[in-house]
């Protein structure tokens, strides 16, 4: 039972973590009708921009003197900005030119952006943080690695708290940032024509709404959503490697096609069935833990093969 | 007759004499660049590119290629000697022998994507797994069960076909996005699995794998010749994949210009129209993984026998996007444009192995940079000509009819 316990627990935080990305996905899918295949790149330079910053930060000693938690909103505030600004270059750069070219373009090309992004992390990124360093340390154990090697992700989240309190903190903070979501996407006027955009756009521009405008604003949430998703992979996976990217990039697809790739809620329900198939197979499979990824992805290739609408989106057909 | 009005007067040459220059200018080309040191090898690649862009731009490819298929056998003789003698004029060195072979073999594995990427217009992500299997099983027969290299490699066909079958199978049902991701998350599964399973080694891999012989000399060997001296151990590798690449090309331009590439083409276009048509969607795509899985199979059985060891490593997610990049730059749906895509990339990669660091972070740019300037590839897919390539009379007869 109290295995269980556990394993339930980590499936939720794996979900949590899995659930932004795949919210990213589906956000920029329903403006876009492109799958932006570098999200799970945006988050993972999100994470480690939001790394580069904390050992800046360190090292102008602005955590003596500013409150604790006053830095940490910095550092993410940090990462957002990275992320959004991210997320316009993926918009500008890898899915605007082929807005009218075959669907399979913007694919690609995000792809492509995304082993950009990877890479230049792996080559550029150098300071990094001793995984045992506490961010309340008088004397921080920086050490400089490349940024090809498995950095440490400095813990931010109640540092001297538990393990569980952070696991709360991380479950409540995806939690509220849903729920924002929720309440931007249906209260909001930009929320609104978000949705008007995602369901027709031809008829959205006769209404009036700055489509344009409205995709911009959809890629810097998006970007947003996605640089908390990876400021909580690293706090849940304490340890981040460059190539982290791809992988998180695939779950997070996975789980917005297992949801329905133009519900938002789908989203959830997808990323979260996702890591408990992947958490309890590792949990109660004989040497299940090796082959809890590949028992994933064959259960996204059912799903396609199938409900390819997924668990709640809507069957589409095909009007000649 | 055309052709005098729109080539420059320096190329009033007779037409054969033309094509043999020509041949002989590509494949000193090739020579080159497999020759020189690196910036003078990526100076070539570059000003062929640039050549190759012009000539589209001012529309000589095109009857480049009408004169080519004016006079094929001239045409096709002329290549093979150059062809032959290419490995001669390799004999003594190693490291140039290796990436000419490694050359073909990518141009083999991106001859079967562009079955699926280029025909069919279906992505595939998972090129590097099939060719994956294809070098697992090789290396699983001859080094685990002991046998012959022969029947690795027939074994990877087997394996390959079989999972191209297995892969095409969801495609029936899905198409784009979705069967995007089903081939990513088979190449993502693979590797997981390849690494995991330990009777093929796990991460470290199978050594030792037996090369290719005939009737007990070995094709991976050292010899000794009359006049050439000792040649490296790559010389016989190289004409046997070299006849194995003719072979595979031959397969694919003949099932380019027949009714199944035509139907892969419609299915490209427009997948109810296609069917409306009396195209067998499934049937049709099911063949086009399946001959794309047996294409692949044969570069990674080949591939397995040139290093004599496979790991997990050489068929991953980003080694899957260089193929795709090859075919992307070569031309997609356009047999002999893949090969030349896959020939200058490879010698790009092998080139700045000293900086390859950065060999992925090129490979993307350049991806992203020929997605938006130039998406249809350094020789773009021509008009069809349905029958002229391999009818047995002359072009104009049928032109005339």
């Amino acid at each position: 039972m109290e295995m269980f316990a556990g394993l339930l627990v980590s499936a939720l935080l794996l979900g949590c973590t899995y659930t932004l990305i795949a919210v990213g996905f589906s956000l920029f899918f329903g403006v876009m009708d492109v799958v932006v295949f570098c999200c799970g790149d945006i988050a993972i330079f999100g994470a480690f921009s939001i790394m580069g910053a904390y050992v800046v930060l360190m090292s102008a000693g602005l955590f003596n003197t500013l409150p604790f938690i006053v830095c940490v909103a910095l550092l993410l505030l940090i990462g957002a900005l990275f992320c959004a600004t991210l997320g316009l270059v993926a918009y500008r750069f890898s899915i605007k030119p082929f807005s009218h070219s075959s669907e399979l373009m913007p694919l690609l090309s995000t792809i492509a952006l995304g082993t950009v992004i990877k890479e230049v992390l792996g080559l550029m990124f150098m300071p990094a943080v001793n995984a045992s360093a506490s961010a309340f340390g008088g004397e921080a154990a920086l050490k400089v690695v490349s940024g090809r090697n498995p950095q440490g992700f400095p813990e931010l989240l109640f540092p001297n708290g538990g393990v569980n309190l952070r696991y709360v903190t991380i479950i409540c903070v995806t939690v509220l940032l849903l729920l924002l979501l929720f309440i931007f996407l249906n209260k909001t006027k930009m929320g609104l024509s978000m949705q008007a955009v995602s369901q027709n756009k031809e008829l959205s521009m006769m209404t009036g709404i700055n489509v344009s405008r409205t995709i911009v604003v959809t890629f810097i949430i998006g970007g947003v959503m996605l640089a908390i998703g990876g400021f909580l992979v690293g706090s849940y996976q304490k340890i981040m490697s460059f190539d982290n990217g791809a992988m998180y990039g695939a779950k997070g697809f996975s789980a917005a096609v297992v949801g329905g790739l133009r519900n938002t809620w789908g989203a959830v329900i997808g990323g979260m069935l996702l890591a408990f198939v992947e958490v309890f197979v590792a949990g109660y499979v004989a040497n299940g833990a090796a082959y809890a990824g590949v028992v994933a992805f064959v259960v996204v290739v059912i799903f396609i093969i199938f409900k390819p609408e997924g668990i709640i989106g809507e069957k589409t057909v095909e009007k000649v | 007759m055309k052709l005098k009005r729109t080539i420059p007067s320096i190329f009033k040459l007779p037409e054969p004499i033309l094509i043999v220059l020509c041949n002989i200018l590509i494949f000193g080309l090739a020579f080159a660049m497999l020759r020189l040191s690196y910036q003078y090898s990526l100076a070539c690649v570059a000003i062929t590119i640039a050549v190759l862009l012009l000539m589209d731009i001012k529309g000589y490819i095109n009857h480049l290629f009408s004169l080519y298929i004016r006079h094929k056998k001239i045409a096709f003789f002329s290549a093979l000697l150059c062809l032959l003698v290419l490995p001669i004029l390799l004999a003594g060195l190693r490291y140039e022998s290796h990436i000419a072979i490694m050359a073909l073999i990518y141009a083999m594995v991106c001859l079967g994507l562009n079955f699926q990427m280029g025909s069919t217009n279906m992505v595939n992500f998972a090129p590097a797994a099939f060719m994956g299997i294809g070098a697992y099983s090789m290396a699983v027969v001859t080094v685990k069960l002991g046998a012959s290299a022969w029947l690795g490699l027939g074994m990877a066909l087997v394996l390959c076909a079989f999972a191209g079958l297995l892969i095409g199978l969801p495609t029936l049902r899905t198409k784009g996005y979705y069967l995007s991701l089903v081939t990513m998350a088979l190449q993502l599964a693979f590797t997981q699995m390849i690494k995991n399973i330990a009777s093929v080694g796990g991460p470290n891999g199978i050594s030792d794998i037996k090369a290719f012989s005939i009737a007990g000399h070995s094709l991976y060997k050292s010899y000794t010749l009359p006049l050439l001296g000792k040649v490296a151990p790559h010389f016989f590798y190289l004409y046997f994949c070299s006849i194995l690449l003719i072979v595979l090309i031959y397969v694919a331009l003949r099932i380019y210009v027949s009714r199944y590439g035509l139907a892969l083409n419609t299915i490209a276009q427009d997948e109810i129209a296609a069917n409306c048509l009396g195209v067998d969607v499934s049937r049709q795509k099911l063949l086009a993984f399946v001959l794309g899985g047996l294409f692949c199979g044969v570069g990674g059985a080949l591939y397995a026998g040139l290093t004599s060891f496979v790991g997990p490593n050489d068929f991953t997610f980003s080694r899957s996007l260089v193929y795709i990049c090859m075919v992307i730059l070569g031309g997609m749906d356009n047999p002999l444009g893949v090969v030349v895509g896959a020939f200058l990339l490879t010698v790009v990669m092998e080139k700045l192995r000293e900086f390859a660091d950065y060999a992925q972070l090129v490979y993307a740019l350049l991806l992203v940079i020929i997605l938006i300037v130039r998406p249809s590839g350094l020789i773009p897919k021509r008009v069809r000509d349905y029958c002229a390539l391999f009818n047995r009379r002359p072009q104009q007869e049928i032109e005339e009819k």
